[in-house]
């Protein structure tokens, strides 16, 4: 299906866009099987609401459009915002507790290098309640999502956002300094790290807890007892009690060879504000899943709620699956197929209506018209000719009250899709 | 355990990397320098070796092509890759500089014209410093771009900066150090955790 490009665009063929279809509707019927229940936000929003919000979307990312009145949209650049904002600004009506889950198109000038500019995303957000309990919960979820999709091997990498927040917070950096420290403790790089730590004036005891942060990664049991020798303060020891809770949790639930710690899992530190987390599988280098909990995040708006989610990009989703062969084509060949000479269009015509009534896919062709569509692979064949019907071969007698003895010559295979 | 795919960099830190995957008991028996051949299994077929271009090294690692790899850190910096960069192997150690005639009106140019292979990592450093540039990409001789009038200076990496003192330039500023490094690919580290792990502390202890 690669092949078929042109202009470096791929053409969208049938067969992909039903993939695609069944693997969205795999995510689907995983989320509602959680509780949770899809929504819908618009596709334009208003562009002042997501210049005011730091640290989401870059401005230069957003598609902007200009409506007859002169005023600024965007087309929408991110999916949890706008959800947030709507639970902040409903919050009554939701009794403190939201499932939400969502498949939605998002729109940026720049995607990846390809110059593509729109990706759909598949997530669920969890509002109202900050428990151990409900982010093990959403955990679950998405590594029994993963399971559905029917990845080879993969792992879910879980950090804490706010252990490292409040590691960093002794350290006093200036935001030139917690950048590069930032860049430095994603890609592990040790060696340099060291020489940064000493540049900086830190206590010994502060310098060889982030020096040790890169290292934390592993078996949850083992990480949680290395991080607490690097606790400093109460807050850090919350934060971590915190973590070690939804490893409890999870435990329980069986998944323990689906997860690794990776205490320097510190992507998106603005955003997130707890447990952050992404799912990876092998031989791909990006994560194909994203979340983590944001509480601060809805303090944008008067009514914060607490939350936690998770996104897939499903095009990336597909593509992956794509190439570790764990796609299944569906064949594409038509249920019945029903060929007729002119005098017996009425009863043709009659039989597909009541066949297509009863569920069936059938497609309809004159006898005449054979030579110019030439064969179509179907599972039935049903013709009206000659003053007869006949059923895969076998001869009905042509009544229309045969419908029944007609259904049960009909091959089943091939119906449930 | 798992086997590991370890992309190594073509050129001149090649013999050195396999010296030190030997020290590591890992054997490539068909390797030899003058080889055309790119891909090589370790005798005891744990590591399946790929032999390409610096350049590509990130690429491949960061795609998941390969697990690891062994490639200088001006590649790393150029290709900005989102990879684990876990081990420092002090082989083939050299800096980045900037370089050019020592002109003291340089300075003052409203905006310089700066030739490199590493039109990436030019960018950053003079962004640091909020100076504007245009950069001008050229694929090797790029100490001959001054010469010829091309540009005004150059950011390329040197060893000893003999090629710079021949060519009548001298090193402006020093960008930063750099070395050969062993990256990581993150999916991969998730996934195959503890061969991986077991591959870098042996690879630290033959650097002990």
């Amino acid at each position: 299906m690669k092949s078929n490009t042109s202009n470096g665009k791929p053409i969208p063929l049938v067969a992909d866009f039903q993939m695609r279809e069944d693997l969205i509707n795999k995510l689907k019927n995983r989320f509602y099987t959680y509780g949770y229940q899809q929504i819908r936000t618009s596709t334009f929003e208003d562009y002042d609401m997501y210049s005011a919000i730091t640290g989401t979307v870059n401005k230069d990312d957003m598609i902007k459009v200009v409506d007859a009145s002169g005023k600024v949209l965007v087309l929408r650049p991110d999916v949890t915002i706008p959800i947030s904002r709507m639970t902040a600004l409903n919050k009554q009506q939701y009794n403190d507790h939201l499932r939400l889950f969502y498949v939605l198109d998002i729109f940026r000038q720049t995607f990846d290098q390809n110059g593509k500019k729109e990706s759909t995303q598949a997530g669920i957000e969890c509002f109202g309640q900050n428990t151990p309990e409900i982010d093990a919960e959403v955990l679950m979820l998405a590594i029994h999502t993963l399971t559905d999709l029917n990845f080879k091997h993969f792992k879910i990498e879980i950090g804490h956002a706010g252990f490292f927040k409040e590691l960093i917070a002794e350290a006093a950096l200036n935001d030139t300094e917690l950048e590069h420290l930032k860049t430095l403790i994603q890609s592990k790089n040790i060696a340099e790290l060291d020489t940064f730590l000493s540049s900086l004036s830190l206590s010994s005891a502060l310098r060889a807890s982030i020096q040790s942060i890169p290292l934390l990664y592993g078996r949850p049991s083992q990480v949680i007892e290395q991080a607490k020798d690097i606790v400093l303060n109460e807050r850090m020891q919350k934060e971590l009690n915190n973590l070690e809770q939804v490893i409890t949790i999870l435990s329980d639930y069986g998944v323990d060879d689906s997860i690794v710690c990776n205490l320097g899992l510190i992507n998106n530190m603005n955003y997130y504000s707890d447990i952050i987390f992404q799912g990876f599988t092998e031989d791909v280098g990006k994560p194909v899943l994203m979340g983590g909990r944001y509480d601060n995040f809805g303090g944008q708006y008067s009514n914060p709620m607490t939350a936690i989610g998770f996104a897939f990009d499903v095009d990336f989703l597909k593509e992956v699956l794509d190439q570790q062969g764990s796609l299944t084509t569906n064949d594409t060949i038509a249920e019945i197929i029903i060929y007729y000479e002119q005098a017996k269009q009425r009863e043709a015509l009659l039989t597909a209506y009541r066949l297509r009534e009863a569920g069936y896919q059938v497609l309809t062709f004159p006898i005449d018209a054979m030579d110019d569509v030439g064969p179509i692979p179907s599972i039935n064949v049903i013709y009206f000719d000659k003053g007869r019907c006949t059923v895969n071969g076998y001869q009905l007698e042509q009544k229309l009250s045969d419908f029944t003895e007609l259904t049960k010559l009909i091959q089943k295979e091939g119906a449930g899709r | 355990m798992d086997t590991i795919t370890l992309a190594l960099a073509k050129g001149r830190t090649a013999k050195d990397s396999i010296a030190l995957l030997e020290k590591m008991d890992i054997f490539f028996k068909e390797f030899h320098e003058k080889s055309r051949k790119l891909v090589f299994h370790s005798t005891d077929k744990a590591v399946k070796l790929i032999f390409v271009k610096a350049v590509d090294v990130p690429t491949y690692v960061e795609k998941g092509a390969a697990d690891i790899g062994i490639v200088g850190r001006d590649n790393i910096l150029e290709a900005q890759a989102d990879v684990y960069e876990m081990l420092d192997l002090g082989i083939g150690k050299c800096r980045f500089v900037v370089a050019g005639y020592a002109d003291p009106d340089l300075k003052d140019k409203q905006k310089l014209m700066v030739a490199s292979k590493y039109p990436t990592v030019t960018r950053n450093h003079f962004q640091k410093d909020n100076r504007s540039i245009d950069t001008i990409k050229l694929n090797g001789s790029v100490e001959l771009a001054p010469l010829i009038g091309l540009a005004d200076c150059i950011v390329d990496i040197v060893e000893t900066g003999t090629t710079i003192d021949e060519n009548g330039l001298t090193i402006l500023e020093e960008i930063e150090t750099i070395s050969t490094r062993l990256i990581v690919n993150k999916a991969s580290f998730a996934t195959k955790t503890a061969t991986i792990q077991d591959f870098i502390n042996r690879l630290k202890e033959t650097l002990e």
